[in-house]
């Protein structure tokens, strides 16, 4: 999980691994994962997102893909 | 013995090892932990099992080093933060933004462009980071972040 100038860099880095890109995220949508996963972790009370959760976590900022679902299939 | 505390014993260790780490930037000793709860370090260590399994923490091997209590990282990483003149370090790039939500105060985070190796410095306010075209990118999916949570 990785910060890149751009997404050219993105790219670049990928092909010099023979790997292959994944969605992008934006620093604001970044922002709302991260208030979301640790907004409430240095309390008592704290829970990370549950599976059946995460997906529309990730929908509710337009991260549709298969790729953030946490049961979905990784190799399809 | 009845439990007066108002939270289980798995709540208490894990507010233990967070404020220790908010308060000082260092992931704490089994022992420091166990000093503040009042238990035995072999009963902390069956708790952080608990904690891990929960996936709030990540242990070295020896089942009693914290290596990642997240947003924070218990090595130093490229994903420096500080936030009121204390320094910490984020185990990713979510992490990074995720130390100064976690604390509800601004920060700043320090890191670098991953291909280019240009520096990022990000100011985050409390309701978010400055305007940025920087980007995030992940290699692995979702369902498979814990399988190895240090490379992802």
């Amino acid at each position: 999980m990785l910060f890149f100038r751009s997404e050219e860099l993105i790219l670049a880095w990928c092909k010099a691994r023979g790997v292959t890109p994944r969605p992008i995220v934006r620093m604001d949508q970044l922002w709302h994962l991260a208030i979301t996963w640790y907004g409430t972790r240095l309390e008592p009370i704290s829970r990370r997102p549950a599976a059946e959760e995460m997906r529309g976590i990730f929908e509710s900022i337009g991260l549709t893909e298969d790729f953030w679902d946490p049961r979905a299939d990784p190799f399809k | 013995m009845p439990d007066d505390h108002p939270f289980d014993f798995d709540t208490r260790v894990k507010v233990a090892v967070y404020r220790a780490i908010a308060q000082s930037g260092s992931t704490p000793s089994i022992e420091a932990v166990a000093a503040k709860i009042g238990a035995a370090p072999a009963a902390i260590k069956e708790s952080y099992a608990r904690l891990r399994a929960n996936r709030l923490l990540l242990l070295e091997a020896d089942g009693v080093t914290i290596r990642m209590a997240p947003p924070f990282s218990g090595v130093p990483t490229q994903h420096r933060v500080t936030v009121d003149g204390m320094e910490y370090y984020g185990n990713c790039a979510w992490d990074a933004l995720g130390i100064p939500a976690a604390f509800h105060r601004p920060g700043v985070v320090h890191s670098r462009c991953e291909q280019s190796l240009e520096p990022l410095r990000l100011e985050v306010r409390v309701n978010g980071p400055e305007p940025s075209r920087w980007l995030f990118h992940c290699l692995v999916p979702a369902a498979r972040w814990w399988d190895d949570l240090v490379f992802t």
